[in-house]
């Protein structure tokens, strides 16, 4: 740990504010609450970036790495346990931490490594299939079949590693995108797999307590059912988040960047290519993988047409909206993609016309993302030296 | 820092007034969910106005017993979205029954979410069967007919006009499938031959590849089952490949759409629905009329009666016992020739209308004209190829 004398105050205010903001943002309902709201966070980023208050949350996040995760856990839990009766607000929360994981995947092959993969959601597909599969054939604990699942969208994902070691940029990401669609298709016509008409799930159980039943606290109420399956999420995705920060600040991170910023340069070094390419591309699939997993179980019901290539540009979108390659920059980036769709419901048909006005606007006012990633800090302290 | 706090406080003290509102009625809520917006929002949206419409009527009556709130949502036609939103009503405990779905795949995907909660829902437009019949959910309910019926008689129908073979082609999705598994099995057990079966994707915008192989076979008939977007696309393309076969469709086509795609090559387009046509009911020509005076944007199509008649069943079942759920769910599951726009409604124990009534429809002259009435059925015109 680097040595400092500067407080990870900054950190523990960020993340209440961030916790309170998610709050009302699933909390609140009617349309005026949520201008106000939209208005209100619009108000408080800018007086953020004008006063330099994000800045130094920032520079007191990368001094505190381990404080960082602990306070937004505990904040996101706080966030669960207030919301704890609030089926639907749970259930788009838990929805937010899996986007979060299977975009935090896609950050080490995108923001790091610079692979695009247009078929994130085929991995969370395969990973969602997978469990439909085995929950329905085997006695296989679930914890072990969200494993397994993930570990088989790994494997699947290497049927693509010769044609992407053979391919760059542009063409690297055709190859996905003909996998994606590839993926839809095949399940559409696999009757096997249920068809067109989709598989049914069954919820998780684990040790014998099924995440399904709502869970009665006698005269304080009882917590909603997606209350355990959003603690489950959020252990996922912040032990994605910890894998990725992890393998940000290690030699393999410096490998992953070097590839990216000059694959030429990266092999004359002699770093070997292929190797982390397909280290990375594994890990993030892998990732996806689990995440469609949770889904799956949680979800009760998966069909192809909930794995489109319209949903992977969303989660490469995700990605780029947050900041490419800022693991932090996902979290808002996909509880703006995931739960503002659903917030403009009142305006139904034209949601989604308003949805993409705003993202443009975003991008417009931000090109880098909400959160740009930083450089990368080789000493403590080095940027401000 | 302080302006975040004042933002805050202002909030929460929001939070605290909403929700105070009141009114001499107690407010009931009634749920609306269909695709509003994606390729198949026209019907959505049809459906969505109508089942507005059957609450203002409620509402401007003065012997209503309560106010009606109709919270429409959108489920793109994607179960994922659909669990989400049915997940969302379901939960909202002052939402007393809702009126759903219009895709059959969405549909298949949220009816656990209904029952695990004990909404009661009417569907309105999906016709896979296995939406009432694959489960015992007593919450489930359907207005509309299912694909079994609307198969038997098109069958029926195509065999007695002297057609004998088919080529079929279907989009993948369940819809298309269980669409091409029924009538399959109809016509050939009533006689008629299929030379050719061709799943597409329901996306595709090339069909030449499968129509170059039909017009090799030749068939008299080319049934369709899909819906109007895939279909516009389908029958335009036949023309550019001189295929000259009847074009025989299923309720998915029967839109005012599929005519305003195709203009003057929608003509002798035949297709089938559950229903009699709105203009031929009791209360048909009310609805039609009432409908045109909201001024909603879009037209009905051909489903928004279905979406009418399942919200006045709700509004009728609240009126009686109440806005309690199960209570509705009760009186919903022992409707028996209840009158409605779609004509009589009686549930059976799955809670599927039990009416056999299918509607033959041909395109003729831009409009959709029950086959009856038609010029082709008097022998005026013919159908191409025959």
């Amino acid at each position: 740990m680097p040595i400092t004398n500067r407080s990870y105050w900054p950190v523990v205010a960020s993340a209440v504010f961030a916790a309170v903001f998610v709050l009302l943002f699933l909390y609140l309902e009617e349309q005026w609450e949520i201008a106000v709201l939209a208005v209100g966070l619009v108000a408080a980023l800018y007086s953020a970036v004008r006063f330099g208050f994000l800045g130094r949350i920032e520079a007191a996040a990368s001094d505190h790495p381990r404080t960082t995760i602990v306070v937004n856990f505990v904040a996101a839990l706080a966030v669960i346990v207030l919301l704890r009766g609030e089926h639907f607000a749970l259930l788009m929360l838990a929805t937010v931490f899996l986007y979060v994981t299977v975009c935090l995947g896609l950050t080490i092959q995108f923001g790091y490594t610079g692979i695009v993969n247009f078929a994130g959601i085929a991995f969370f597909g395969i990973g969602a299939y997978t469990t439909a599969v085995l929950t329905a054939h085997t006695g296989v604990p679930h914890l072990l079949v969200i494993i397994i699942a993930g570990l088989v969208a790994g494997l699947i994902g290497s049927v693509l590693i010769l044609p992407l070691l053979r391919t760059r940029g542009h063409y690297a990401a055709l190859v996905t995108i003909a996998f994606g669609i590839l993926f839809r298709t095949f399940l559409e016509v696999s009757d096997v797999l249920g068809g067109p008409q989709g598989l049914k799930v069954p919820g998780m159980q684990i040790l014998g307590w099924s995440l399904n039943d709502n869970i009665s606290l006698g005269p304080l109420g009882s917590v909603s059912f997606y209350a355990s399956y959003a603690v489950v999420a959020l252990l996922l995705a912040a032990g994605a988040y910890i894998l990725v920060k992890r393998l940000e600040r290690s030699w393999i991170g410096l490998n992953l960047d070097a590839i990216r910023t000059d694959e030429t340069a990266a092999a004359s070094f002699g770093i070997d290519v292929p190797r982390w390419k397909i280290f990375a591309f594994t890990v993030g699939n892998c990732l996806a993988g689990f995440a469609g997993a949770v889904y799956a179980m949680m979800s009760g019901f998966i069909a192809p047409a909930s794995f489109n290539f319209g949903d992977s540009l969303l989660l490469v979108s995700i990605v780029l909206l947050g900041g490419s390659g800022n693991p932090l920059g996902v979290l808002p980036a996909a509880l703006l993609v995931v739960v503002l769709p659903e917030k403009l419901q009142i305006i139904q048909e034209y949601r989604f016309l308003l949805f993409a006005v705003l993202v443009i606007l975003i991008l417009r006012f931000r090109p880098e993302g909400l959160l740009p990633r930083k450089m990368r800090e080789y000493f403590a302290a080095w940027s401000r030296s | 820092m302080k302006r975040h706090y004042v933002t805050l406080i202002t909030l929460l003290f929001m939070l605290g007034v909403a929700g105070c509102a009141s009114d001499d009625k107690e407010t009931v809520k009634v749920a609306f969910i269909g695709p509003l917006t994606g390729g198949v929002s026209a019907n959505g949206l049809g459906g969505r106005n109508s089942a507005e419409l059957a609450i203002r009527l409620q509402n401007a009556d003065s012997s209503s017993k309560y106010k009606y709130e109709l919270v429409a949502l959108d489920d793109e036609c994607k179960p994922n979205i659909g669990v989400q939103v049915a997940t969302k009503v379901a939960a909202d405990k002052h939402i007393v029954a809702g009126v759903t779905h219009y895709c059959s795949a969405v549909a298949m995907g949220t009816v656990d979410v209904y029952h695990k909660f004990g909404l009661p829902v009417v569907v309105w437009g999906a016709v896979l069967p296995d939406i009432t019949y694959g489960n015992d959910y007593a919450e489930v309910h359907r207005v509309n007919g299912t694909m079994i019926n609307q198969n038997e008689v098109a069958a029926d129908f195509m065999l007695q006009q002297g057609y004998k073979t088919w080529a079929v082609v279907h989009d993948t999705t369940d819809y298309g499938k269980g669409h091409n598994r029924y009538f399959s099995k109809f016509v050939i057990d009533k006689g008629g031959r299929i030379v050719g079966t061709f799943g597409v994707s329901a996306d595709q915008q090339d069909f030449n590849a499968e129509l170059t192989k039909v017009k090799e076979l030749d068939p008299d008939v080319i049934y369709f089952g899909g819906l109007a977007p895939t279909g516009v696309r389908l029958r335009s393309q036949m023309e550019k490949l001189g295929i000259n076969a009847v074009f025989q469709g299923t309720s998915g086509i029967v839109s005012d759409a599929f005519i305003d795609g195709l203009g003057p090559l929608a003509e002798g387009v035949l297709a089938f629905r559950e229903g009699a046509p709105v203009e031929k009911l009791p209360g048909g020509e009310s609805f039609l009329s009432q409908y045109q005076q909201q001024d909603f944007g879009e037209p009905p199509e051909a489903y928004g009666a279905f979406a009418f008649a399942a919200a006045n069943l709700i509004i009728d079942a609240i009126e009686k016992v109440g806005p309690d759920r199960k209570l509705v769910m009760q009186e919903l599951n022992a409707t028996r020739d209840h009158d409605s726009v779609v004509g009589p409604v009686t549930f059976d124990e799955h809670g599927q209308n039990t009416v056999a009534l299918i509607t033959r429809y041909v395109i003729q002259d831009g409009k959709w004209v029950v086959w009856e009435e038609s010029e082709y059925a008097s022998g005026k015109r013919k159908l191409p190829g025959s």
